[in-house]
């Protein structure tokens, strides 16, 4: 109960009239932040970091966490309400939530969205608190073998977003992992598809290429077939969830934190691949499996939750190993660092009154966001009832300053429009646009997980298969895998493997 | 109407053309050398970044400069803003803050532009790598250490933090040439950052790492980590290890950054410039920042950071051609 | 694929199956990467079985059979169905008019905003695609792009310290 004693302490910190109003602030500057275009949370808090100088650093952690948690709520607000994700965690959340605010239930999304991080920042921040020390062993143990098993895994998953046809989604994929392939190597430092050019030798960013297959490809393809009939505002319902919405959101919710808060406390784990794995499990559990990606708001609520719990995870890291996992919490590194603190393993006890300050301060921070978000939810959603012309105007203009304010460079937005253009075309042509999101997402980590592990046993295969952490997921693919194959042995002479897929009639959905 | 429809052009083209230049003309750039540009080539939060504001924030505080805009341009290893740079020549209003990273960078990346095109300002830093292990690690000193890694150099892995060409890449390919191993044979290991090895480190993946030594005191203060040895000239204070050469190994190896401008300045421009980073390091602003954030101070203008450049740049390419990345 | 031979190449054939072309630019997609794969140079550097090539090259072969098999399917009579979409008109011809007007309304920002700064381009690019997509107010469209982009020039390079090209007169005053 020694925990249970300091976080009390910690609120005793964090609930200072000062303190309270830093939380307030920093939630609401980040939120503002993190809506603009091209600034996710880890930027906001660099931009931020000058602004907290002049503070004592309870008070500017306190603000820090308020950025962070505001930060990351507001880029998944740009993600559902105009299809541009201001970064790599909210990506899954434009999936169904963009779908759900075209319908008229834009506040329902931001709703279930704002929730889904109040849930799963709150149990994250508890583990945070229960199990610290016990998780930063563990994830201390996990290495590039169990990193590759958990991308093996992930791949499988991958084949139930699909879509209708098999074919046309793998399509999807193969140009995600080609994407992926651009820039330098990371394991040999050689060039690959950079075609000698510096602007593509670090690869081209998920959230560009998340961007600019949904928002500009969709504008480019609502541009070809607008619908010119007298316009019809998009409806904005009712304020809040009604009944059913709670009923399907609330086991999405409590599911997320199980699987983001460890992915975020893993080196490497980050978020991307997290939220892609609970919107696919939430498909896989859901009776509604035919509304996802036409507005199942589980797709939303699941992969927001585990964002959030993600983001408490990857604290852990941080604050006992000194382990940054993810942009932003190598920025609230070198911020410790700014005050002379290096957060590792004696920092609880050197600095015990800042970081319960700082954690009961998330708590708090995560109560101000839903409660000054919710009331927001329907005035956000509002803004597309705008009219169309102007919609798609600002939704290609807000894409543009994002691509260029990060480097300042043209470059990022022709490499923009040609993706925007590849997102045209597979929207005409029925290809799926989320595999190919994957791809971006899962293969870069993926090849170098895989051939970090090989060098680590010196090429030796045994290398991949050397953990038990690794066999047991395996274990779990051999399952997934043979199941549906067994089953489909017996009805069909051909099973169909992973690299040639029967080619299936499109008919149902795309 | 249609004079209505004109008017309402002329007014917004009014609004883009002059709003904007009214709004930015207080913090203007060509004011006077009373305000400079400092460009980051990597991302905010990263190294440059962090010496890039700190010494801005000083240089304020301590009023040398009414004026100071840090603004990031990442990419490609910073080579990317090292095109910006040279491209800017004759601009004396502007420096790239940057380090051993960005001379690798510009071969592995085979950039078009060399840092031997920049004017060198001076160095403002080092920090010494160390060479490192867990506590469950079988090594207990770095002959030992030496000694398994040249028998069997693909099973004694080594970790850094940094991509190839980078500084935690380098300095084991340092010591293996000077131990007699061929680079090539070295099983390095990147990692995204110091942080992701330190974890590889703890967790006794890799056979021994080789990383910075600030993101690690903790570490070592509490015994999870084992130093075998820091590769800086002379022994560092708080850390009970050897030098490299104390342990036999003809190696120094610094990780050390610095501030470039543009060429083709004038020469009073340039030596405006490297008086306000000489006027720099004198501030107890600066001293400040350097115990707090446990860097080593190594100033070096002008010339001296100069020469120090060219040395630093040929000992890279030497390594580097050796593996065959240059 | 037989029965596709014996049939005539009309333009109305083609037309019918213009899905073909994704076939073939995933096949000229995936030469690319293999001509990029075989190019990389694995002599040195590369420990263990799976060097810088290995990736690239499954993915290259993947993309040519998925090429294959996509042409297969097309042939057999099989369709890409076309996304619809709240906003969208499945019904309605494609009208490239709009299209190649939004495209270059994006394309003018990314040329203009070096030359003449991001709050005349962007409002250029707002203005545009606002045109493009059908609005006609002459009055309010430009007011109202001058305004975002200006707003958005203030917030982004005076207030967070993210610097934006402010366009030629910047300096001036």
């Amino acid at each position: 109960m020694d925990s249970f004693n300091n976080l009390l302490e910690g609120f005793a910190t964090a609930l200072t009239p000062t303190h309270l109003a830093l939380a307030a602030l920093g939630v609401l500057l980040g939120t503002a932040i993190g809506v603009l275009p091209g600034i996710g949370p880890a930027m906001a808090v660099a931009l931020l970091l000058p602004v907290t100088y002049g503070l004592e650093p309870t008070g500017a952690f306190i603000m820090f966490a308020g950025i962070y948690y505001g930060g990351m709520f507001g880029g998944s607000t740009t993600s559902i309400l105009l299809n541009t994700p201001g970064e790599s965690a909210s990506v899954v959340a434009a999936i169904d939530g963009n779908p759900m605010a075209r319908k008229g239930r834009g506040s329902q999304a931001l709703a279930a969205a704002a929730i889904g991080h109040f849930v799963g920042g709150i149990i994250g921040t508890v583990l945070l608190v229960l199990l610290a020390p016990t998780v930063a062993k563990f994830a201390v143990d996990i290495g590039a073998p169990d990193f590759f098993a958990i991308m093996v895994l992930a791949f499988i998953a991958v084949t139930s977003v699909l879509g209708a046809s098999r074919v046309r989604g793998f399509a999807s994929l193969l140009i995600g992992l080609t994407i992926g392939l651009v820039g330098l190597d990371e394991m040999t430092g050689q060039q690959r598809l950079t075609f000698g050019s510096l602007h593509l030798a670090d690869g081209i960013d998920v959230v560009v290429v998340a961007v600019a297959l949904f928002a500009v490809g969709e504008s480019l393809w609502v541009a070809a077939h607008l619908r010119r009939k007298p316009g019809r505002p998009i409806p904005v319902d009712r304020a809040f969830l009604g009944r059913e919405d709670w009923r399907r959101s609330w086991k999405p919710w409590l599911r997320g934190p199980v699987i983001g808060f460890p992915f975020g406390a893993i080196p490497a784990g980050g978020a991307e691949i997290p939220t892609f794995l609970s919107y696919v499990a939430e498909k896989r559990l859901s009776k509604h499996r035919e509304e996802f990606g036409k507005g199942a708001i589980e797709g939303v609520a699941g992969p927001e939750a585990t964002a959030s719990a993600s983001a408490a995870g990857t604290l852990v890291s941080m604050l006992t190993l000194g382990l940054p996992t993810t942009a932003v919490a190598a920025v609230m590194l070198a911020a410790f660092q700014q005050y002379g603190i290096q957060p590792g393993p004696l920092l609880f006890e050197r600095e015990s009154a800042l970081v319960w300050g700082l954690i009961a301060s998330l708590f708090i921070g995560l109560c101000l966001l839903l409660v000054l978000n919710l009331p927001l939810a329907p005035v956000w959603a509002k803004l597309l009832r705008i009219p169309r012309p102007y919609l798609y105007a600002g939704i290609l203009f807000f894409a543009s300053v994002g691509a260029y304010a990060v480097n300042a460079d043209v470059f990022d937005l022709l490499v923009m429009f040609v993706i925007g253009v590849l997102g045209f075309v597979m929207r005409r042509y029925g290809l799926p646009v989320l595999p190919a999101i994957i791809g971006v997402i899962l293969g870069p980590a993926a090849e170098q997980q895989m051939r970090r592990a090989l060098q680590l046993s010196d090429g030796s295969l045994t290398g991949l298969v050397n953990t038990p952490f690794a066999l047991v997921v395996y274990g779990i693919v051999v399952v997934l895998l043979l199941w549906p194959l067994l089953h489909r042995l017996f009805r069909k002479p051909t099973p169909p493997t992973e690299a040639s897929p029967e080619p299936e009639r499109p008919k149902v959905d795309a | 109407m249609r004079i209505r429809n004109w008017v309402a052009v002329v007014g917004a083209l009014a609004v883009v053309v002059l709003v904007p230049p009214l709004l930015t003309s207080g913090a203007d750039t060509t004011a006077s050398l009373r305000s400079l540009r400092v460009l980051v080539p990597n991302a905010p939060g990263g190294g440059y970044d962090i010496t890039a504001r700190t010494a801005a924030k000083a240089m304020e505080d301590a009023e040398l400069i009414r004026n100071t805009e840090v603004f990031n341009l990442p990419g490609a290893g910073g080579t990317v803003g090292l095109g910006r740079t040279v491209n800017e020549r004759g601009n004396g209003k502007l420096v790239m803050s940057m380090g051993l990273g960005v001379v690798g960078s510009v071969y592995t990346n085979k950039a078009p532009s060399s840092l031997l095109d920049t004017t060198p300002i001076a160095k403002l830093i080092e920090e010494p790598d160390i060479v490192v292990v867990g506590r469950d690690s079988p090594y207990r000193t770095l002959d030992e250490l030496v000694r398994a890694w040249r028998a069997n150099p693909g099973e004694v892995t080594v970790g850094g933090g940094s991509s190839p060409g980078g500084p935690d890449h380098l300095a084991p390919m340092l010591i293996a040439k000077a131990v007699g191993l061929d680079p090539r044979r070295v099983n390095y290991i990147p990692y995204d950052g110091g942080g992701e090895l330190l974890a590889s480190v703890l967790g006794g993946k890799v056979a021994f790492g080789v990383s910075g030594v600030g993101e690690y005191r903790d570490q070592i203060e509490a015994g999870q980590l084992r130093v075998l040895a820091v590769t800086s000239g002379a022994r560092l204070p708080g850390v009970d290890a050897p030098t490299l050469r104390e342990s036999g190994v003809d190696v120094e190896f610094n990780n050390w950054r610095g501030v470039v401008a543009p060429p083709g300045i004038t020469d009073a421009d340039r030596a405006r410039l490297v008086d306000l980073f000489t006027d720099l390091h004198g501030t107890p602003q600066w001293r400040e920042a350097l115990t707090r954030n446990g860097w080593t101070d190594a100033f070096a203008p002008g010339d001296e950071f100069g020469a120090f450049l060219r040395e630093e740049n040929d000992r890279v390419a030497a390594v580097l051609k050796d593996l065959g990345l240059a | 694929m037989h029965e596709a031979v014996n049939k005539p190449l009309s333009r109305a054939w083609l037309r019918e199956r213009s899905e073909l072309g994704v076939s073939a630019v995933l096949v000229a997609l995936g030469v690319l990467v293999l001509v990029d794969a075989i190019r990389i140079h694995t002599d040195f550097a590369q420990r263990g079985p799976v060097g810088p090539k290995a990736v690239p090259i499954v993915v290259g072969v993947g993309l040519i059979v998925v090429a294959a098999l996509l042409a297969r399917d097309v042939l057999r009579g099989g369709r890409g169905e076309a996304e619809g979409g709240e906003d969208v008109d499945l019904s309605a011809p494609a009208d490239w008019r709009t299209v190649l007007l939004l495209c270059g309304a994006f394309l003018a920002n990314a040329a203009l905003i070096g030359v003449v700064g991001f709050p005349i381009s962007g409002a250029i690019l707002f203005w545009g695609a606002a045109y493009a997509l059908g609005s006609r107010d002459f009055v309010r469209d430009p007011l109202l792009a001058a305004g975002l982009s200006v707003a958005t020039f203030v917030l982004f390079n005076n207030l967070l310290g993210v610097p934006l090209p402010g366009g030629p007169l910047v300096g001036m005053f």
